[in-house]
């Protein structure tokens, strides 16, 4: 009884080691834009169809795969960020809305149109089980462990002590004064963006062989379990969203185990609509920072 | 010069009469004119236009972006099927049914989701379409979960000794038509009226509308609960022409459809809405565009939207409409 739950806990914890890593992306963006970026599970979707093309058709290894699947989704982020996500600086929250809910449809589309809408194999990496402390956990779950702590300490290393994180803290704060000060507000749009797409895409590549299953419409699930992560964590706030990130994991681990699978998946909007209610600011800070 | 020109003006003629004339004989024979899967087509584009009407009220005259219209057009479309399927009550009971249902589920839906703003509203009515769909799946003693509800009957009208079903697609044509154009009717009521007023002043500005004794959030709370009766009668005719439901009613793919019925066709009109839903459902539907390339199309139109035309169609209409007025 008691090992079943430590094992959800466990497992729970490494399904908040991947949101936490698309999730943070996700609130450095709002960080810099002031807009949910409803588009970002996408980037998360593209990295694992990169890898898995990689690995089908390329005949590549799976590390490889994780290479080709980050690097295709930074070269569309780039093309997206220049279009798109520039021009965001400084418009209304609406058109925020609006515009990255249009590039997640054209995404999302065009990979179902270009690979068809069918459900594919993911047939590599490290899923070998390994034994510690009395569990068994495959490998590849340790290996998404792992790169969550050091992204997160890269991360918190990167916005305090980086010239590239001490712009994206000004822009956060204050746009107009980034600019009387020569801060290049577009260009840190830019990197903050095509960094948090990374991020994404490297979270899809690793999760990919313990899912299995690679599909053109993965990317939005991911995004609506980010939204309750973000607001949890406080917007724009990295190490409030790798905290929420594992509540909501372990939170959706136990729920599945006890309550239903099928109610796993209501958890993340069910602690949304509760978190925008009542602490819209998030868990750990005492007022809001936008 | 100034006569010439006075003169010119003159002697162009008022064609919106009979322009309007026109577009109601195209309206009235379409069904004779178009193949059967034209008239398909524009009975969809008909039953889009009313959820889209009341996101207009929302998004164009009130100014709140909302993503919840899908919940309620499932609500209206299970409301109706379930009540279809289990006790058999007629067609007309059921679209009355349908728009209360909808209404209802609002109100306790509103009174929390109204209190957040711009993006915040966006993201807790988003959670409102997916929540609704899970419901509809795990519910499975009264939604049967994936399976649905099919067999929904027909419409079926009964006068005393008259009585009759809307079988084929041309009557339901017809019925459509109808309820559409009292929908378009109503919206124009509500928009003329002082309340609608009051809805622009709202959406211009709510601090001074507030500020002026406009009972802001009551407005809101209320402008959001018509928008759910027109998405519930939306949902139960849709119910009612496809006799299947299934917990794909819920989907953020029909949220987007309306956004984009409201927004391309321009927010804050009724005929942008009309024309929209022809444009955007309508057109895609009779060229048989598949799902993945019209939402590829939505997109682009999404982003095109907010960049280039924030107001739609809507100023060209306004233009096409002042020309065959005889304005220069």
């Amino acid at each position: 009884m008691f090992s079943t739950i430590l094992e959800q806990i466990v497992n729970g914890i490494v399904t908040g080691s991947v949101y936490a890593i698309v999730a943070v992306g996700m609130t450095m963006i709002f960080g810099v834009l002031r807009a949910i970026n409803f588009a970002h599970g996408e980037y998360y979707m593209l990295g694992t169809f990169g890898a898995w093309f990689s690995i089908d058709y390329l005949g590549l290894s799976y590390e490889a795969s994780i290479v080709v699947g980050v690097l295709s989704t930074i070269v569309i982020a780039y093309v997206v960020g220049k279009l798109v996500m520039q021009r965001m600086v400084g418009a209304p929250a609406e058109s925020g809305v609006l515009a990255t809910l249009g590039i997640a449809l054209v995404l999302q589309n065009t990979v179902i149109l270009v690979f068809g809408g069918g459900y594919k194999f993911f047939a590599d990496g490290y899923i070998e089980p390994v034994s510690i402390l009395g569990f068994s956990l495959a490998q590849q779950r340790i290996l998404i462990l792992v790169v969550c702590l050091l992204v997160f300490v890269g991360l918190e290393l990167m916005v305090t002590y980086s010239r590239m994180g001490k712009s994206m803290r000004a822009v956060s704060q204050n746009v107009d004064c980034c600019e009387v000060v020569g801060i290049d507000v577009p260009q840190v749009v830019l990197r903050t963006f095509i960094l948090g797409a990374a991020l994404a895409a490297l979270s899809g590549v690793l999760t990919a062989p313990v899912n299995v299953s690679v599909y053109g419409g993965m990317g939005e699930l991911i995004t609506f379990k980010t939204l309750p992560i973000i607001i949890m964590g406080g917007l724009g706030n990295v190490r409030g969203t790798f905290f929420a990130a594992m509540i909501l994991g372990v939170a959706e681990s136990l729920v599945a185990t006890y309550v239903g699978l099928q109610f796993r998946d209501t958890v993340g909007f069910a602690t949304l609509i509760l978190m925008l209610m009542w602490r819209p600011h998030g868990l750990f800070s005492t007022q809001a920072r936008f | 010069m100034s006569l010439t020109e006075t003169a010119q003006q003159i002697r162009r003629r008022d064609l919106r009469i009979p322009l309007g004339a026109i577009l109601l004989v195209i309206a009235l024979t379409a069904p004779f004119i178009g193949s059967r899967y034209v008239t398909h087509s524009l009975i969809i584009a008909l039953i889009f236009m009313l959820p889209a009407h009341g996101l207009n009220l929302l998004v164009g005259y009130t100014g709140l972006l909302s993503l919840a219209q899908a919940a309620f057009f499932g609500i209206g479309a299970y409301t109706a099927g379930l009540l279809a399927v289990t006790y058999g009550t007629p067609f007309y009971v059921n679209v009355v049914a349908a728009g209360l249902a909808a209404g209802a589920i609002a109100l306790p839906l509103g009174i929390p989701a109204l209190r957040l703003r711009s993006t915040s509203f966006v993201m807790c009515t988003l959670g409102f379409v997916i929540i609704g769909q899970a419901i509809a799946k795990n519910w499975i003693s009264v939604t049967r979960g994936d399976m649905g509800l099919s067999s929904i009957p027909k419409p079926h009208f009964a006068l005393g000794p008259l009585s009759f079903t809307v079988s084929g697609t041309m009557g339901f044509y017809y019925l459509a038509l109808a309820i559409g154009a009292l929908a378009t009717l109503a919206v124009w009521a509500i928009v003329r009226s002082p309340a609608g007023r009051n809805m622009i002043a709202i959406r211009e500005n709510e601090t001074l509308a507030e500020s002026v004794g406009i009972p802001t959030w009551r407005y809101k709370l209320i402008v959001f609960m018509i928008s759910a009766v027109f998405a519930g009668v939306g949902g139960s005719i849709y119910a009612h022409y496809l006799t299947v439901v299934s917990p794909l009613t819920f989907q953020m793919y029909y949220s987007t459809t309306m956004l984009i019925i409201v927004l391309g066709g321009g927010a804050g009109t009724i005929s942008g809405v009309v024309f929209g839903s022809l444009l955007f459902v309508g057109l895609t539907e009779a060229l048989r565009i598949t799902p993945e390339l019209r939402m590829i199309a939505y997109g682009l139109c999404l982003l095109a939207l907010v960049f280039w035309f924030r107001q739609g169609f809507a100023p060209l209409i306004n233009r096409f409409w002042n020309a065959i007025g005889g304005a220069k």
